[in-house]
Parts: structure tokens; C-alpha cells; sequence
């Protein structure tokens, strides 16, 4: 398996607070990993740290092979960023932003710069001052800048901040295709879960600084057991009824109310039945599938799940 | 390098700085003049000859170009780590001290440069006018002139490090004001004229201004690659 990014113990301490604390971060080649965190966990500081402009208090950075070093420039080369919100020389136009971009990474395909423009659907905006940009139109000149140089690693934080519904659909669309079509690694942070879920192969979760889990959306799509929840009026008596009418044992009595079963062989139809013959009132029966949401919220809030 | 400086200047937009240090010659060249009008009309020997009047212009234009100096290190340097515009620049792949170098570069050959060409310019047209109006008793000779060239050379070269100085107070706290207030004030001491007399013509002072000046920049230098931004 070949790491575009492997992080090893890194760590960053703000005056005396260790904001990243320990992170092992395994990013594989040709991915979309999927930085999960909530507001403040650290992730644009582990962004940064990626990216040279923050230096780590302790543990090192791994890219493409070579470790991160203070003189690591030409490694820059090969990467595509956004960092924390897309920052511009605001009185220059769209173009001109592009154009000096290219300029500086060494870069001198002009002609790319209408294509990635079409790419975020940008067009028509080339001559317009970044200053009278919206945000949302900040952030797709933002990843026309990160493209532009047909990166091997892009690293964006936070990039659907300020986009319509549609437009977060587009660069779903526009990312998947760079992943796929250009061979691009991507490491894409965000608070909002939906969001990753539909973009990642591989989901890290950061809390406190502290990367808690890192996993495919593989495995967890596998492990995402379905259930039926029975709503009744006395859950004690129907968890009894459960385990002796029906030979249920793989279910869970929530509270008074409610219970889970995970058996799939059961059928809501017979479940209900069997309860009513023995006179237990059901409120409501569903049938739920533990969403990807629940699990991670579990994660973030400190309980123990297993995937 | 060079081509660094040439992205620098087009990013941000350095022509229309020229621009401004024109106006800035025809400022110093209507003081000039308003410096002789109320002296006459005042009494007061102003620029009783060339000899004052020329080092007159030369302190004039060094003071107005330190402070220009300073608003170029508001843009280049300060502007950019306050509206965080330097994450930008850090995150090419170019060394963090030669992209500092080359913006610190900008800023002492504009002042140098400035301050020769406002010289000459300034100095002609002050002294073609003054001439032919007969505007100071004097008589302009071309030895003052010969005299008058290695000092403001000197004085040029003194005023390109002394403008780097503000860069320090600027850095403190990223603010562009103290950038700049910075500057006036150090303009304000060692510029200022009182009875034909300037700090500036303590040859030490100058001197010792200009290196601490670019010991500023190079303590700017040192250790950008270790910092975070």
C-alpha cells in the first residue's frame, strides 16, 4: 500500500495547550479521505501542519515518501491547498489570481486557466476583482487556485463552506472526478458529516486533537447493523414474550418503552402479532437502519461503538 | 530573485506607486516654494543660497521617501501576514527568506532609486525656476553640484536601510499604522532642520540608522522558515 501522507506522533502545542495531540494520520494514494471533526478539534492545524505553514511541536509529516522538513519547498509543488477560508489578493481579478498562481508554483500552461475556470463554473468571471466575489464564489476560485497545477495531493479545508446546495453537489461531482479521472489523492476536512459520506473512502475523526478513529467507509458500511424498534406500553413484558414466543435473543430493551431487535430473520408481521396476542399495546414499529450520523455522533460524544 | 521581485510588484500593483511618488516631487517642489515665498515675505533668510537649498531638497525628499518606504513594507510585508495573504505566498514552492528578500529588495532599491531621481528632478526644475526668476541671490555653480552629488548618494544609500526600520515596529503587532508612524517619527528626528542643522549631518547617525536598519531585516529573515503562520 503506498501513504501519500503518513503523520507519526504529530503534535502541536499552543501556549502550554496541546491543540493536536498524537495524531497517526495514514492517508493511501488515489483516495478522498475525509477529515471529520467538530468546530475547534484541530483539523486546520493538522491541515497546516501538512502543509509546512505550521510547524509541529513534536512527531513529523510524511509526504509523498519524504520527511517534512523546514526547507521542504519543492514538495509544495505537488500540492493543491486550501487553508481555513480561500484567502485572495483581493484587487486582483480572477485571472490575474490564477495566472501569478501559476506564475509563482512554476507552472506555465495559460491555457488551463479558462478550462479550470469552466471546471468550478466560473466562466465569464475572469476579469471581475476577487473583492466582488461572493463567498461561495470565493470558495470555487479557491479550488480553481488548488487545481490549477494538476496537484498530486490537494488538501482542502473546509471547501463546501458558503455553497448553495447545488453548488456542493457540483464539486462532489468535480472532486469524485478529479479522484478518479486525474488519480488525485484528497484530503478534504469538514464538520458536516453528510457531506464527507458521500465523498470518502476513508473517514478520520478528530476530537480534542485527538484522531479517534480512522476507517473506511467500507468497513462501515458492512458493519451498519439494520434494526426493528418496537414502541410498546410495557417493554419488560414484550422483551419477555420476545425471548420465549419468538426465540429472539440478539435484541436490546432501550428503556420502559422501547426496544431494538437486531435479528433479521424476524418479521414485523409476526413480530406484531405475537405481541397483541399477549395483549402488549405497540405504539409504533419501524424498521431503521443505524445511520453513518449516529455512529459518528456516538464517537464524537465518547461512547465506545464497534465497526 | 529578480523574477520573484517582478511577481511581487505585479501582485501588487507597484506601478501605480510611481505614480504616487510623482505627486509626491510636485508636493516637495510647491513646499520649496512656499518655504521662499514666506521667507520673503516674512523677512526670514529661508534659503538665503543654493548650498542650503539643495541640501533642503535633499532632506526633503529622503524624508518623504522613508515614509513611502514604509508604506510599501505596510503592503509587502505587513499587509500580508495581517490579512493572512502570506499563507498564500508561504505555501509556493519557494523559500520563505528569498520571498522575504526579494519583498525587502523592492522596498530599498524604490527608496533608493526614489530618492536619486527626485534629487534630480526636484533639484532641476527648483533651481531652473528659481533662476530664471531669480528667486535666491546666489549663483548656482556647477561645483556646488559636483560637491553636492557623492552626499546625496550617501545620503540615498543611509536612507535605503533607515527605511527598513519601521519594519520592526510594524512586525510587533502586524499593524500597518505603526508601520508607518513608525517611520514619520524616525523621519521626524533625524530630518528635521532646525538653523541649517540635521541629525542627519552627524555622518555616524545615518550610518548607524541604515545597519540597524537592515539588522531589522535581517532578524526578519532568520527565522521566517521556523515560524508559524
Amino acid at each position: 500500500m503506498t501513504y501519500i501522507v503518513k503523520t507519526n506522533q504529530l503534535t502541536k502545542v499552543y501556549e502550554g495547550k496541546e491543540v493536536v495531540s498524537a495524531v497517526n494520520m495514514n492517508v493511501k494514494k488515489g483516495e478522498i479521505y475525509g477529515f471529520l471533526g467538530p468546530n475547534g478539534a484541530g483539523k486546520t492545524t493538522v491541515m497546516k501542519m501538512l502543509t509546512n505553514l505550521t510547524k509541529p511541536t513534536s512527531g513529523d509529516v510524511e509526504i509523498f515518501g519524504e520527511k517534512l522538513t523546514d526547507q521542504s519547498y519543492e514538495i509544495l509543488k505537488r500540492m493543491g491547498t486550501i487553508i481555513e477560508y480561500p484567502i485572495f489578493y483581493e484587487k486582483l481579478t480572477a485571472k490575474e489570481t490564477l495566472e501569478l498562481h501559476c506564475e509563482y508554483m512554476g507552472y506555465y500552461d495559460k491555457q488551463e486557466i479558462a478550462h479550470v475556470l469552466n471546471l468550478v463554473k466560473l466562466s465569464n468571471t475572469e476579469e471581475k476583482r476577487v473583492k466582488d466575489f461572493s463567498l461561495g464564489m470565493k470558495q470555487r476560485l479557491g479550488i480553481a487556485r488548488a487545481i490549477i497545477t494538476k496537484p498530486e495531493l490537494l488538501i482542502l479545508d473546509e471547501p463546501i463552506n458558503g455553497l448553495d446546495p447545488i453548488g456542493i453537489k457540483e464539486l462532489r461531482e468535480l472532486f469524485k472526478m478529479l479522484c478518479k479521472e486525474y488519480g488525485i489523492t484528497i484530503i478534504i476536512s469538514s464538520h458536516i458529516l453528510g457531506e464527507i459520506e458521500q465523498l470518502a473512502d476513508t473517514i478520520g475523526v478528530i476530537k480534542d486533537g485527538r484522531l479517534i478513529k480512522e476507517v473506511t467507509m467500507d468497513t462501515i458500511n458492512r458493519n451498519q447493523a439494520d434494526y426493528i424498534e418496537v414502541i410498546v406500553n410495557d417493554g419488560k413484558k414484550a422483551a419477555f414474550i420476545l425471548e420465549s414466543e419468538l426465540k429472539i435473543a440478539n435484541f436490546k430493551l432501550m428503556d420502559d418503552n422501547s426496544i431494538r431487535i437486531y435479528d433479521s430473520t424476524v418479521s414485523q408481521k409476526s413480530l406484531t402479532k405475537t405481541l397483541i396476542e399477549h395483549d402488549i399495546e405497540i405504539e409504533e414499529i419501524s424498521k431503521k437502519t443505524s445511520s453513518l450520523e449516529d455512529y459518528f455522533l456516538k464517537l464524537i460524544n465518547g461512547g465506545i461503538v464497534h465497526a | 530573485m529578480l523574477n520573484l521581485m517582478r511577481l511581487e510588484m505585479k501582485k501588487f500593483h507597484l506601478g501605480s506607486y510611481i505614480k504616487s511618488a510623482i505627486i509626491a516631487n510636485f508636493v516637495i517642489l510647491g513646499f520649496l516654494f512656499m518655504i521662499l515665498f514666506i521667507s520673503k515675505v516674512e523677512g526670514d533668510p529661508g534659503l538665503e543660497n543654493y548650498e542650503v537649498a539643495l541640501s533642503v531638497i535633499d532632506s526633503f525628499v529622503r524624508a518623504v521617501f522613508i515614509i513611502f518606504a514604509s508604506t510599501l513594507i505596510a503592503k509587502l510585508i505587513i499587509g500580508e501576514y495581517k490579512f493572512k495573504t502570506i499563507t498564500l505566498a508561504f505555501m509556493y514552492p519557494i523559500s520563505r527568506k528569498k520571498l522575504i528578500a526579494a519583498k525587502l529588495a523592492i522596498v530599498m532599491l524604490f527608496t533608493f532609486c526614489a530618492i536619486i531621481i527626485s534629487n534630480a528632478i526636484i533639484t532641476t526644475i527648483f533651481c531652473i525656476i528659481s533662476d530664471r526668476f531669480e528667486l535666491i541671490p546666489d549663483v548656482l555653480s556647477n561645483s556646488l553640484i559636483i560637491q553636492h552629488i557623492p552626499s546625496v548618494l550617501m545620503n540615498a544609500i543611509a536612507a535605503s536601510g533607515i527605511a527598513l526600520i519601521p519594519l520592526y515596529f510594524g512586525m510587533r503587532k502586524y499593524s500597518i499604522p505603526t508601520t508607518i508612524i513608525s517611520s514619520i517619527f524616525i523621519v521626524s528626528v533625524t530630518s528635521s532642520n532646525s538653523g541649517n542643522f540635521t541629525l542627519n549631518d552627524i555622518i555616524i547617525i545615518p550610518i548607524t540608522l541604515a545597519i540597524i536598519g537592515l539588522s531589522i531585516a535581517y532578524l526578519a529573515i532568520r527565522h521566517v522558515e521556523k515560524v508559524d503562520v
